[in-house]
This record gives C-alpha cells, sequence and structure tokens, in this order.
C-alpha cells in the first residue's frame, strides 16, 4: 500500500553527534532527553501534574475563598482532581474555577509540590475559551480589568481629568451597572507624572557601573499609580553603587492569568522575556518591586510559557528587597539609621505573593534593623482583594469577608502606617481600615537616602507640584555617588 | 425429576454473565453461581483492551475478523461500557518496516479500518509518545470497563428472571452414574445478597443441564466429577498509572512480546502484559521484575512513564487451552480461540459443557453459541437477541451525548458519573437528599454508592466495581471509611468493620507493587490515617481483651 | 553575602518548631531561624499529642499471648512513661531518654497553655476518634476534652449529612462495642448555613468562629445559634454533645461555649482529618510561640544543598565534616544561609524528609544514611496493619540526634536530626508521632542552642 510506504519524516531525532562514545551509545541505555512534565506548553496536558496529590487537602485548608465563599469547592477539587477526570478532549471545566482570587497561597501550602495554580490559571483559561461567550458583559469587563495596562496611558495622558471623572459616583455607579466593576471600591489614582516620565526627564541612571546593574521591572501600578515607589527603587538601589536600567516592558501578566486571558498574558509574556533577557546578556539582574510582578516571572512564565530565554529570565528575577539582602549587607547599611515620625509604628501585611516567594518573614527583618522603627506582622491571612478579583461586583463581599481578618489585626495592631509591598493588597488595606499605606521601598529610601526622604514625605499621588519640585532637589544630590 | 433451574451457569465472569443473559433472553431458566464477586476471576484481571482484531491481524485472522464485528456490536449494546479511544500500532526505529506492512494489509484483510500516521501524525494524537516514534497505524481499538459491561450482563440476566448468586463457590458436582444433575455451593453468607457476619449455609442446586464457564477454573470443576479439562492457565501482569499519560490505546507494532500495550482505563492508564504460564491460578508468585518490564519497556513508546506514578498492579490469568495433543511450549503460541467441551460427546458424561479458552472481546459471540448449544440440548427454539438489545445503561444513549444533567453537581463529576451510569444516571443520581462527594479521586457520590449497595449488600468491593470508588490515587486511604459508613444504618455496627477491613485489605494488596516513590508517600498516609487517627489497627472493638476504662485519664 | 543565623532548623512541622523554640530557649541570645518548604503534617494529624499508645511486645489479644503481626489487637498502655523502658535501644525515646520526654512533654504544656490538657496525670487518656475508636493520648486539644472516653457521662454524638468522614449513629454503636462505659446515641443532621455539599471544614468554622447570620426555618440567626437550635431538639439528657472537629478555627472556645451555654451541656470535638482544624489550631499556636520567641521563619522555599567546611581533625578524632551553609532556592535564586547549628526537622515518607524510587530510600538534602532493604518487595508485609518495614524508614541518631553514616561515624558535627525524619520507630502502630517529635526536637534545639554559645 502506498500509504506504508510513506516516508519516515520528522520523527526521528537529529543523529547523535559522531564525535560520542560509539560504546555509550550503543550500550541500550535508554538515555532520553530529561523528561519534561510537561512537554509542550501549548498541550498544557496537565494531568500529569495530579501525579503527585495524596490528597491530604492542605490546599483546601489554605484557600481564603473556600473559606467563606459557598460556590467555590477549593483547590484539591479545582487542580488535582478535575485534572485527573478529564479526557484529552474534555472541555466542560467546572465554572467555579472563576471563582478562584488567584492567590496561589495553595501552591506554597501544598507539601506534595503539585502545580495547582498552574493548573488553575490553565484551567480558567481553557474555560474562558471554551465557555464564556466573548460578547458577554463578565467576558468584557475582566478582559478590560486584565489589560488595565492598556487603559492606564489614557487615564495618565489626563490625569486630573481621569481621578475627577472616575470619582464620580455616576461614573462608578456606571461601571457597576454597565461592566460589574463594583462601586463600593475607590478606583486608584493616576498620578500626574508617571514614572517613566520622570525617568526620562531625570536623564536615566545617574550612576554607571558595568559591575552592578540591575533591570528594572516597574509594573503598570508603580508606573502610572505609585511612581514614588519606583523612584524609592532607583534611589535606594543607586544608593548602594547599582546602576539601574529601565527596558521596555508590557504588564507582568498577573491580572491576565487571574481573569483566564492565556493569550494575552503570552503576548506580554513575550514582550517582557525578550527584552529582560536582552538587559540579563548586558550584565543586569531583573528587579521588581511589586511581588505579583516577581511571581509572574519567576513562578508562572516558567510554568505557562516556553520562549527562548523564559527560564533564564525567571531564575535571574528577584525581588527589591531581597536581592539586597543577599548581595549587600542590608541590615549593616540599616543600623543606626532613623526614620520619619510616619514610618516608625507600622502595621505589614505580607501579600500572599510575597508568600509563595519565600518572602513572607523578610520585610520585618529588615525593618528591625532600623532604630526606634516598631513593624507588626499581622499575620498570614489574604488580604482578600487578590488583584482584579475584589474589583468585581459579584466577589466584592467575599473579598472584604477574606479581608476581615487582616482588617481586625491592623487595628489591633494600632500603627502609625500600613505596609506591604503588592499594590492591591494596599488598596485593599486603605480601603478596609483607612490606614495609609506604604511600600518597603519607601522606608528604606526614608532610612538610607538621606534627602530623599524629607521631600518625599509630602509627594502624595497627585500632588503634583510638589512632586516635581521633590525630584528637582534629589536628582541634583543624587548626583553625588558617582 | 425436578430441578431447581433449567440452567444452572458455574462462573460469573463475563462469559458466564453473557451465557445467563442470553438464555434468559431466551426464556430459560438460568441460576449462575460464582464463588466471589462478579469479575473476580480473570474478567476482573484484564487491562480493558476492547479490541479492533488489529493485534490478531497477522497471526490469526479469524480471530481478528471476530473482534472487529463485536467490537462494532458493543459500541452499540453498551456504549455506557465503552470508551472509543481509537488505538495506535507504533513503531519505533528498530521495530521491522514489514512488519507494519503486514499488520496494515492484515488489517484490511480482516475489514479492521485502518490508517498509517507519521511519527508527527501520531504525536498530535498522543503528544506524549516517544520523539523517536517513526509510524504509527491508526486503529478503532477502544477501552471496556470489564466490571461494568459484566455487572450489566447480570443485571440484565436478573432483569429476564435469572437468578444470580455470588459469593457461592461450587463445592461439588452432582453427578449420578454418567449424568451431571447440578451442584453443591457454599454460599459464604446465606444465599441473596451478601452480608458479612451472616453464617454460611450449603445448598444443593439440581439443573437439567449445567455449562461450566469457570475459565482458568474449569479445571478444578472438571475434576469434581472426575473430567479431565486441561486449561493452561497463564499469568500476566498489569501496572496502572495515577493518570492517563495517552487517552488512544498504545499498541507496540511488532510480533508479540511482552509490555507491548498502554489502555487508557477511565481515570488511569493500564500498562501490560506478560504471559507465563502457571500451575494453580490461585496461587502463583507476584513478582518485583514483572512490574518493572512493564514501566521499562513502555517508557520506550511513552517516556513520562518512567516518572510517572504508579498506583497499584494486579496479574489475571487467561483461560488457554489447546485440545490435547498440541504441544505447544511457550503459552503466546497458544490459540486465543475458544473451546466447547461437550462432555457428553467427549466423555460420555452427560448434563454438562466447559467452555475454555477465548477472549474478553468476543465474549458476547461465545456465550451466543454456548447458548445455541445449551438450546439444542434442551429443544429450546428462541433465537438469540444480544448483539440488538442494548444492556442497562446503554438503552438511551442520547442521554449522553445530548446535554449532560449535573443532577447539581460539579461538572466533571457529573460527567464522570454519567458516563458511568449511561442511561440509569437520572434514576440513580436525581434526590433531593445531600448528595456529598463519597470517593473524591473518582468523582463518586453518595447516590452512586447507595445504588450500588441496594444491587450488592455489604460487600464493599461489589461497590468498587460498579462505581470505581477506592480505585483512584489514594487507593481507598481516604475513602474506604467513608464507603463503609453507607452501609450503616442498613447493616450493624460490626458487619461496617467487618466491611471496611475487607476493602481495606483488598486495596492494600495491589498497592503494595507500587510502594516508591509518591505511592509509598501515600501508603504511610494512609497508614497514618487509618492507624494513627482512627486507630483501626487496634480497634478495641476488635480485641477480646477489654479495656479498663478507669485505668485511663477521665478528665481533670 | 550569606543570611546567618546561629541556629538553623529545616523543617516547619512539630519537630522543627519545638526544635526553634528549644533552641531559643536554651540560647537567649542566639539567632534562631526556622526555614520551611511546604506546609507541615500538622494540618494531617489530629493535634493529639500522643507519646505511647502501644508499646511494642505488649499485651496482645493473640491466643495464649501469642502475638498476631505484633503491632494489632494490643490493649493500650495506660502510664506510657513506664512503657518507654521497655521500647529497644534504637528507638528515639532510648536515643534521648525517658526524663527527656517529661522535659519535652512539660516544655509543651508552657507553650500550649490552657489550649491543651492532659498534664494533670501521667496517665494516658482515651479519645474517642471519627471511626469510633479510642485512642490512647498523652495530651489533647482542649476541644476535646469534655469527650474522653473513660468519663462515664452519657453522650450524644452529631454528624452532618455533608460530612461524610463522620458518622455519628455508627460512631456511636462503635463505641458501645468497643466497651466505653457510657451510653452513646447519635444523629445526622443538616449543618445551618452549609449551601454546597462539597464545603470544606474550614467553611463550617468560618461560619462558626464570625457567627455568620445564616437561613434558617425561623429566620436569620448567628450560625452558633441555629447549630444549637438544630441539636437541641434531639438531646435526650446526654450531659455532653460531641461534633466533628469544625467548631471553629480562629475562636473555638467562644464557638464552644455559645454551644454549651445553648444546649445546656457540654460539647467537645472528635478530630478528624486531614485536613484536620485541631491540627492547624496547633500550627497556629506554634507559630505564635515562634514569633513571640523571635524566632525568625522563612517559609515556602526549599534548602536544596548544603556545603561543608574544612574539618579540623586532631589526633584523637578523625575529622567530621561540618556543614558551613545550606543552600536555598528560591524560584531559582540560590540563597546562602549560614549558621552555627543545624536542625533536620523535615519528616518522614509523607512530610518528604525521606523519599524513594524504585530502587533506594534516601534523606533528601544531605542524603544522610536510611536503612532500607535492598529488595523494595522487603520494604512491606502483605498484612495492611502488619509490621511495615517502610513505616521504620528514616535516618538513624546517634544519642545526641546526630545523624550517622552506614558505618555508625558521625555524618556531620554540627547536624542534629528530629521528628520523623529519623527511622527505627512505626509512630502510627505505637501511637507515638507527637511524643517523638516533640522529644527529639526539644533535644536536639536544645543541644543546638548550648552547641552555639
Amino acid at each position: 500500500m502506498s500509504d506504508a510506504q510513506r516516508p519516515i519524516d520528522d520523527s526521528v531525532p537529529s543523529e547523535q553527534p559522531s564525535t560520542g562514545g560509539a560504546d555509550e551509545d550503543d550500550s541500550g541505555n535508554d538515555e532520553f532527553e530529561p523528561v519534561q512534565v510537561f512537554p509542550e506548553a501549548e498541550e498544557m496536558d496537565l494531568r500529569p501534574g495530579a501525579d503527585n496529590c495524596y490528597k491530604c487537602s492542605t490546599c483546601d485548608t489554605n484557600c481564603p475563598v473556600a473559606e467563606v465563599d459557598d460556590e467555590f469547592p477549593g483547590p484539591k477539587f479545582q487542580g488535582p482532581e478535575q485534572w485527573r477526570l478529564k479526557r484529552q478532549d474534555d472541555h466542560d471545566i467546572d465554572e467555579s474555577v472563576m471563582k478562584c482570587s488567584n492567590c496561589m497561597r495553595c501552591d506554597s501550602a501544598c507539601p506534595s509540590s503539585v502545580p495547582l495554580s498552574q493548573m488553575h490559571n490553565t484551567a480558567r483559561a481553557e474555560y474562558v475559551e471554551e465557555n464564556m461567550s466573548k460578547f458577554s458583559r463578565e467576558y468584557l469587563r475582566n478582559r478590560m480589568l486584565a489589560n488595565y495596562r492598556r487603559l492606564a496611558p489614557l487615564a495618565s495622558m489626563f490625569p486630573r481629568t481621569a481621578n475627577f471623572v472616575m470619582g464620580l459616583s455616576v461614573t462608578k455607579w456606571l461601571g457597576e451597572k454597565t461592566l460589574g466593576i463594583t462601586s463600593e471600591r475607590d478606583l486608584p489614582t493616576f498620578a500626574t507624572e508617571t514614572f517613566r516620565e520622570w525617568w526620562t526627564d531625570r536623564g536615566g541612571a545617574k550612576v554607571q557601573n558595568e559591575n552592578k546593574r540591575i533591570a528594572y521591572f516597574h509594573g503598570c501600578y508603580s508606573n502610572y499609580n505609585t511612581p514614588e515607589v519606583a523612584k524609592a527603587l532607583v534611589r535606594v538601589y543607586e544608593h548602594f553603587g547599582y546602576e539601574v536600567m529601565v527596558p521596555e516592558q508590557s504588564c507582568s501578566g498577573t491580572p491576565m492569568f487571574a481573569n483566564g486571558m492565556l493569550e494575552d498574558a503570552r503576548r506580554a509574556a513575550e514582550t517582557n522575556v525578550r527584552e529582560l533577557a536582552a538587559a540579563i546578556e548586558d550584565g543586569a539582574d531583573v528587579i521588581a518591586s511589586c511581588s505579583s510582578c516577581s511571581m509572574s516571572i519567576r513562578q508562572e512564565y516558567p510554568e505557562l510559557f516556553d520562549f527562548e530565554d523564559t527560564e533564564t529570565v525567571a531564575a535571574n528575577t528577584w525581588d527589591a528587597v531581597e536581592y539586597l539582602r543577599v548581595h549587600e549587607d542590608l541590615t549593616g547599611a540599616l543600623e543606626n539609621t532613623t526614620v520619619d515620625d510616619e514610618f516608625d509604628d507600622m502595621a505589614y501585611h505580607a501579600p500572599c505573593h510575597s508568600r509563595n516567594q519565600g518572602l513572607d518573614g523578610q520585610t520585618i527583618e529588615v525593618m528591625d534593623a532600623i532604630d526606634g522603627i516598631d513593624a507588626h506582622d499581622v499575620g498570614d491571612s489574604c488580604s482578600g482583594i487578590s488583584g482584579t478579583y475584589g474589583w468585581k461586583e459579584e466577589n466584592y463581599e467575599t473579598s472584604m469577608k477574606i479581608g476581615e481578618e487582616m482588617f481586625e489585626h491592623m487595628d489591633e495592631a494600632e500603627a502609625e502606617t500600613g505596609l506591604t509591598e503588592c499594590p492591591t493588597c494596599s488598596m485593599q488595606m486603605e480601603h478596609g481600615t483607612g490606614y495609609e499605606i506604604k511600600h518597603t521601598l519607601e522606608v528604606l529610601e526614608a532610612a538610607l537616602v538621606s534627602d530623599g526622604g524629607g521631600s518625599h514625605a509630602e509627594t502624595g499621588a497627585s500632588s503634583s507640584l510638589g512632586e516635581a519640585e521633590g525630584e528637582g532637589k534629589s536628582t541634583e544630590t543624587g548626583t553625588e555617588s558617582d | 425429576m425436578a430441578h431447581n433451574t433449567a440452567v444452572l451457569v458455574l462462573g460469573g465472569g463475563s462469559t458466564g454473565c453473557g451465557i445467563a443473559r442470553d438464555l434468559a433472553m431466551r426464556g430459560v431458566d438460568v441460576t449462575l453461581v460464582e464463588r466471589g464477586n462478579l469479575t473476580d476471576g480473570t474478567t476482573g484481571r484484564m487491562h480493558g483492551l476492547l479490541h479492533s482484531g488489529g493485534r490478531y491481524a497477522v497471526s490469526d485472522q479469524a480471530s481478528a475478523t471476530e473482534c472487529i464485528e463485536e467490537n462494532e456490536i458493543l459500541r452499540d449494546i453498551a456504549s455506557h461500557c465503552v470508551e472509543e479511544t481509537g488505538g495506535l500500532f507504533v513503531q519505533r526505529p528498530e521495530d521491522s518496516d514489514e512488519y507494519l506492512q503486514k499488520k496494515l494489509e492484515g488489517c484490511r484483510d480482516c475489514g479492521i479500518p485502518a490508517t498509517v500516521l507519521s511519527g508527527r501524525e501520531a504525536r498530535e494524537v498522543e503528544p506524549y509518545l516517544a520523539k523517536d516514534v517513526s509510524r504509527a497505524i491508526q486503529v478503532p481499538d477502544g477501552a471496556v470497563d470489564p466490571f461494568r459491561l459484566c455487572v450489566a450482563n447480570a443485571l440484565d440476566a436478573e432483569r429476564h428472571g435469572a437468578r444470580v448468586e455470588t459469593h457461592a463457590e461450587v463445592i461439588d458436582l452432582l453427578r449420578e452414574g454418567d449424568d451431571i444433575y447440578g451442584v453443591e455451593v457454599r454460599h459464604d453468607s446465606g444465599p441473596g445478597k451478601r452480608t458479612h457476619k451472616s453464617p454460611g449455609t450449603t445448598e444443593e442446586i439440581t439443573a437439567e443441564y449445567v455449562v461450566n464457564a469457570t475459565g482458568a477454573w474449569a479445571g478444578q470443576i472438571g475434576a469434581m466429577a472426575d473430567l479431565d479439562v486441561a486449561v493452561r492457565p497463564s499469568k500476566g501482569v498489569m501496572t496502572i498509572m495515577n493518570v492517563r499519560q495517552v487517552d488512544t490505546v498504545i499498541n507496540r507494532c511488532r510480533p508479540k512480546g511482552d509490555a507491548d500495550i498502554i489502555v487508557p482505563h477511565e481515570t488511569t492508564a493500564i500498562l501490560g502484559t506478560t504471559d507465563e504460564e502457571v500451575a494453580d491460578p490461585d496461587d502463583y508468585p507476584e513478582e518485583q521484575w514483572e512490574v518493572d518490564m512493564m514501566i521499562d519497556t513502555l517508557s520506550e513508546l511513552v517516556p513520562i512513564i518512567e516518572e510517572a506514578r504508579t498506583i497499584r498492579s494486579f496479574w489475571g490469568v487467561r483461560p488457554l487451552y489447546e485440545p490435547p495433543g498440541t504441544g505447544t511450549q511457550d503459552p503466546t503460541d497458544i490459540t486465543r480461540d475458544f473451546f466447547l467441551l461437550d462432555h457428553d460427546e467427549r466423555d460420555g458424561v452427560s448434563g454438562m459443557s466447559s467452555i475454555v479458552g477465548g477472549k474478553f472481546t468476543t465474549y458476547r459471540a461465545m456465550a451466543e453459541e454456548i447458548t445455541d448449544h445449551v438450546c439444542e440440548k434442551l429443544g429450546v427454539s428462541a433465537t438469540c437477541a444480544t448483539a440488538e438489545e442494548p444492556l442497562p445503561g446503554s438503552e438511551d444513549i442520547s442521554v449522553l451525548e445530548e446535554g449532560m444533567d449535573n443532577f447539581g453537581l460539579r461538572s466533571p463529576v457529573a460527567r464522570r458519573s454519567n458516563q458511568r451510569l449511561g442511561s440509569r444516571a437520572a434514576d440513580v443520581l436525581e434526590t433531593d437528599e445531600p448528595n456529598p462527594v463519597v470517593c473524591q479521586c473518582e468523582g463518586v457520590t453518595r447516590a452512586e454508592v447507595q445504588d450500588a449497595i441496594g444491587q450488592s449488600g455489604s460487600d464493599l468491593n461489589a461497590v468498587r466495581i460498579r462505581t470505581r470508588a477506592s480505585m483512584g490515587n489514594c487507593q481507598g486511604g481516604f475513602c474506604c471509611q467513608n464507603m463503609a459508613t453507607e452501609l450503616h444504618p442498613r447493616y450493624d455496627e460490626e458487619t461496617v468493620r467487618e466491611a471496611l477491613d475487607e476493602l481495606f485489605q483488598e486495596r492494600w494488596k495491589g498497592e503494595r507493587h507500587a510502594l516508591w516513590g509518591e505511592q509509598l508517600s501515600q501508603a504511610m498516609l494512609n497508614y497514618a490515617l487509618h492507624a494513627t487517627t482512627m486507630n483501626r489497627d487496634n480497634d478495641p472493638a476488635s480485641g477480646a481483651t477489654q479495656i479498663d476504662y478507669a485505668q485511663f485519664d477521665g478528665g481533670a | 553575602m550569606a543570611i546567618t543565623d546561629d541556629v538553623l532548623v529545616i523543617g516547619g512541622g512539630l519537630a522543627g518548631a519545638t526544635a526553634a523554640l528549644a533552641a531559643a530557649d536554651a540560647a537567649e541570645d542566639a539567632r534562631i531561624r526556622l526555614v520551611t518548604y511546604k506546609q507541615s503534617t500538622l494540618r494531617h494529624a489530629s493535634g493529639l499529642i500522643d507519646v505511647l499508645g502501644y508499646a511494642p511486645g505488649g499485651v496482645s489479644d493473640g491466643e495464649n499471648g501469642q502475638e498476631q503481626g505484633q503491632n494489632q489487637n494490643q490493649t493500650p498502655v495506660a502510664d506510657p512513661f513506664t512503657a518507654l523502658e521497655s521500647l529497644p535501644e534504637s528507638h528515639p525515646y532510648q536515643r534521648v531518654g525517658v526524663d527527656a520526654v517529661r522535659e519535652a512533654l512539660a516544655f509543651f504544656d508552657e507553650i500550649a497553655g490552657d489550649a491543651y490538657a492532659g498534664s494533670h496525670t501521667e496517665m494516658n487518656a482515651l479519645v474517642p476518634t471519627h471511626g469510633g475508636t479510642v485512642k490512647p493520648t498523652a495530651r489533647y486539644p482542649v476541644s476535646t476534652a469534655e469527650g474522653l472516653a473513660s468519663d462515664d457521662r452519657d453522650t450524644l454524638l452529631v454528624g452532618f449529612e455533608t460530612l461524610p468522614d463522620f458518622d455519628a449513629p455508627l460512631a456511636a454503636a462503635h463505641l458501645e462495642a468497643a466497651g466505653a462505659p457510657f451510653d452513646a446515641r447519635g444523629v445526622t443532621l443538616s449543618f445551618p448555613g452549609i449551601v454546597r455539599d462539597d464545603a470544606k471544614v474550614t467553611r463550617y468554622a468560618h461560619l462558626l468562629d464570625h457567627n455568620e447570620r445564616v437561613e434558617t426555618l425561623t429566620g436569620k440567626t448567628g450560625a452558633r445559634e441555629a447549630l444549637a437550635a438544630t441539636v437541641e431538639p434531639h438531646l435526650d439528657g446526654e450531659s455532653r454533645v460531641g461534633f466533628p472537629a469544625v467548631l471553629g478555627d480562629d475562636h473555638p472556645a467562644a464557638v464552644r461555649e455559645t454551644l454549651s451555654d445553648a444546649l445546656g451541656a457540654d460539647t467537645f470535638e472528635v478530630p478528624m482529618g486531614p485536613p484536620s482544624l485541631p491540627g492547624l489550631r496547633l500550627e497556629d499556636l506554634l507559630y505564635d510561640a515562634l514569633e513571640s520567641a523571635g524566632v525568625r521563619v522563612t517559609s515556602g522555599v526549599p534548602v536544596v544543598d548544603y556545603e561543608t567546611a574544612v574539618a579540623d581533625s586532631t589526633a584523637d578524632e578523625p575529622a567530621t565534616a561540618a556543614i558551613d551553609h545550606v543552600v536555598v532556592d528560591r524560584n531559582g535564586a540560590e540563597i546562602p544561609h549560614e549558621a552555627d547549628q543545624y536542625v533536620l526537622a523535615t519528616g518522614g515518607l509523607v512530610g518528604k524528609g525521606v523519599e524513594s524510587n524504585r530502587e533506594r530510600v534516601t534523606e533528601g538534602i544531605f542524603d544522610c544514611y536510611v536503612p532500607h532493604a535492598t529488595d523494595r518487595y522487603d520494604w512491606f508485609v502483605d498484612d495492611v496493619f502488619g509490621e511495615q518495614p517502610y513505616a521504620r524508614f528514616g535516618v538513624v541518631p546517634d544519642e545526641d540526634l546526630r545523624p550517622l553514616d552506614a558505618d555508625g561515624n558521625l555524618e556531620f558535627s554540627n547536624l542534629r536530626a528530629a521528628g520523623s525524619v529519623l527511622g527505627g520507630y512505626d509512630y502510627a502502630a505505637e501511637k507515638s508521632g507527637a511524643g517523638v517529635s516533640l522529644a527529639t526536637g526539644y533535644v536536639a534545639g536544645t543541644r543546638a542552642g548550648e552547641g552555639c554559645q
């Protein structure tokens, strides 16, 4: 039959290099290329991931959603159980996967290394792809929330207008009615000058150093909404003599994963991996100030994508404080430093995505080194907002229920200021307690960069004049480190 | 002389249940007795392949042709037991082109649809196939749940008036002169559904005709009436993977050999097998090398298997037979065809025939032929309808195909339940009572477990084969207890305890062959849960000595 | 720069937490760090602190005193401390000595405060299990205290339709079959406020903790009141009521108090799991204690490697390598952690401190020697509750709890091991898991603390 004579085409791997020892080749030793558990990212058959599950339910007891939401059956079901029951062409993912907030606590909880969040991310993407109408309000809303970065540039072009319009009760009401975005929350305010604008005006890096280089992944929020965090990072790193690079970048993908918009995330990740890999090639390590951004690059990228250099970028990405702690004598540098009153008594919340990176104890340890600071860890509960999750009208109540424990602990702490490293946790903390919330880098800046601290104190997100002037001063003096 | 029943069928495997159903449908009064649970012999110990016939397309074309015919019938009458997975005969670089060519031609000669795929095309079908797989022949192999199929046959036989007695071991054949007229059985717990702790009884069941469908055990039955039935039992190992690495049956495209098939089976994949003659079908060694061979050899086809988790291994015994004097040495060369031994013609002893040899896929055709033979003996003229009449659960398969009802269950649980129950799903799952999941690995709810208990009594292994509860990755560690509590209050505490112990020991038996890596961790966790948290190993209710409670801390 | 501490404890279960606390206690100025990868097995376990429930070679029910499989159907030991003496030399309890077990228990009592009961006597208590048997234990969560089987008050057990793990009528019948000195009765009810059949135990606990408003036939009330109202009609003179262990996570005492007041009967929990709320509460208690003791906790990251320092050999003693630092993996970044003294408390087969493949059994971080048969078919016996060799897998310690190699020499001079990473005992058969973790954690931590001064 002609069929049987079809050429044996593509399948045989390239011949063994002839230089290889013939003995080894003939040994009959089945030296497969290392077994990849998930060979083709496109396929995303995660059933083998269920092999690790021994059913202990530790993931379920760590799930902040299952504890309060009757509709959510918990990560064990969503992850290993659902995957194990699947056949290749089954696409009827249970709709409850959309109730997962993607806090990823189950990941670090699992004593048996089940790739839970990877399973959830993939199942969610499959659900959105196969089961959710592309014309539904929910889909449009989720797509919009997931692609916050696309909207943010518009808003920040006219920040005052945007802040004004977004604050209007009519706008909020419209948001809820037409899009299902809760009107309970104040939409984030946009800075009058983005971090990148500031960086360009400033003329880029003030320190040149071939041997100590970092590429800063600022993410969307510290660019558009809290540039003071990004500026703090620059000043702190320059204080330690680092040359800071600010490569081109797209959204880290976190909100896209959470909404099952895997294709959007893939596009963003592709840009980021390419740009960050180039920076690594130039001798830089990648530093992120947002815990979700670093989580995404370090863990989710390698789990979900296989661009060239994905692994390299993941392995060379660090949390901003962690990096200093390992590469500099950070506690030594902080000894005998002091900070202003606003920082001397703080209630710290470790974001879930810091916890997943093993960074939850770090901030308190670092703060302890600064004289006079009293920082309380408010416990290991989830803030409940989980990025875009708590913005959805249908999740608002659940989100606040999850946050309840953290709110209580923050109130009990009777501190001056709230502290965290995640922008959306910070919104929730502020929303639930009224505390003003700062980023750890801002405290380090206050302690280490003496002139930066004073001017910084008055820089609110949208107080444009103070910001510009304050910055001018610091730029002038900041060059000393050369 | 008045008989208890017209026909007595010995053996509750696929053949016996198939015969009982066929006879009952033809209006013949029939009783079936089985030593243990239905499927306990060879039927429940196979890899679940629904042959397309491709495996025999070179070596035995008559069997191959019969397979494809029966394959098509079973897809129709037992659609809720069959998964149309398709199959691949996969060629590696070292496998001969000539054999692939022969296989392909053989398939076409036997009317088995067969297409050749390139290596890349094969990997598109099954992404985990080895990178160096060069070609594959695609055939309509399928997967079948032997438990469900066998139970459905028995249920339908009962619906047509048959009596089915499990846990009824034949202890003697009743023979008077040269006539066999029945058997004596020992009921484990009295006739009817099994209830633990009920006293055993014996019963004589007389019949006009006896059909010995005990497969590998046919020789033992024959010996009770001094008849020589020379079955040559041959064991084969099967290793169960925790998840399906493939959704298609994967065969190695080379002449007969060990470890050459992977069958996706329900939530798992089953690796098989070996072929080695054994003396006693109840007592043969189960060895490490056999398990290792499955993993090592089959990972040449699907490399991920090397590091994947297996949850247990089991052995089945083929009821191979060849006519006296054939003298085949290698069991793999013994024909897979079946033989009807009419002891009247053969040994001059009337009243009984024995069936030996044969294979699962063609059980229905075998049953038909034997039933024809029996009917001729009894003078019954009704004809066979088993090829047309769907089995219970497959009557209206549109239920499965069209919008599946969720019965308030999460969708994958609903999907699996519907697949298991077929057209019975609504009857079983529609309930106003809470219906929590009892076995989380397999997605089995309380309602389905209760339905199975209604069919099979306090025997949790019978519940297991009906529902798959306790057959997932924890191997019952988390759900045996929950299955047992479902027996209460229908059965008393002592019965429940006994049933639980029996199930838990049975689950351990197969799991022992998978004790390394994750499954060893699972075993330790199961052990800790049952011994540490529940203290079931030193259960004071099971001990002979009373605890002196007063010696212990009674509170501050 | 390595992150530097005086004592580094690897593993965050009962043994690791106890070791870190003991080290902090022994060396007040020392800096102690606990590194833990995934969550510990505390959440799997019942939360009971057992010391020894059954002694190998103890009184058995086998005919003529003949021991069937030695492990099964024995009667429990009433006095665990006396029974400790009879354990074989290789048992971890014998390695640390009976006094250390007592000290460790006292240390635990101090940490646990009024969250645990049982310290008023050296005798074991018998706590009803969710399978309906009773389990011997030295300490028990206060939530189980009213349920002791030696207390002869009649008992109502309450189960819930949506919680298949605990069948109250069956458990009651089982307790009677076990000869418990009281009448037990069980009822199965619907849990007010639970609307899905697959709600997690944390959902039940949350409803009660926060006394969420729930729908009942008579309108909306708090979940605690609603639960009491559901149970109340079924009380028939019993003075105590047992529930599956879902009575709150953060505020269990308040939940029980409300229920007891409303029912006019004492309430108690029957431990369940995994997942286990009593285990979860114990974990919280230990981590609060770690925080108070100033122990630094790094979680979510595995220790993947180590480096040894050049050892000084003296004329008398052959050189024993010392661990210089270990390497922690943080999503691909390698973070060195340095300390004077190290404690290995990574757990056994369940906690993944002990690993296996088809060929061998290993300790995963330092590759300390783990004795095991070369043929994996000798790792088990055919009776599921028989004397299982796999249950005894683990490292072999000297009397200072330092792991020994195959020749009986120290693996490292500054590494000690605690908890179920240790081999030579079957905690499931003995009911000794928590006790061994406490005793060895206490000794390893104390010695490590003393060693770094």
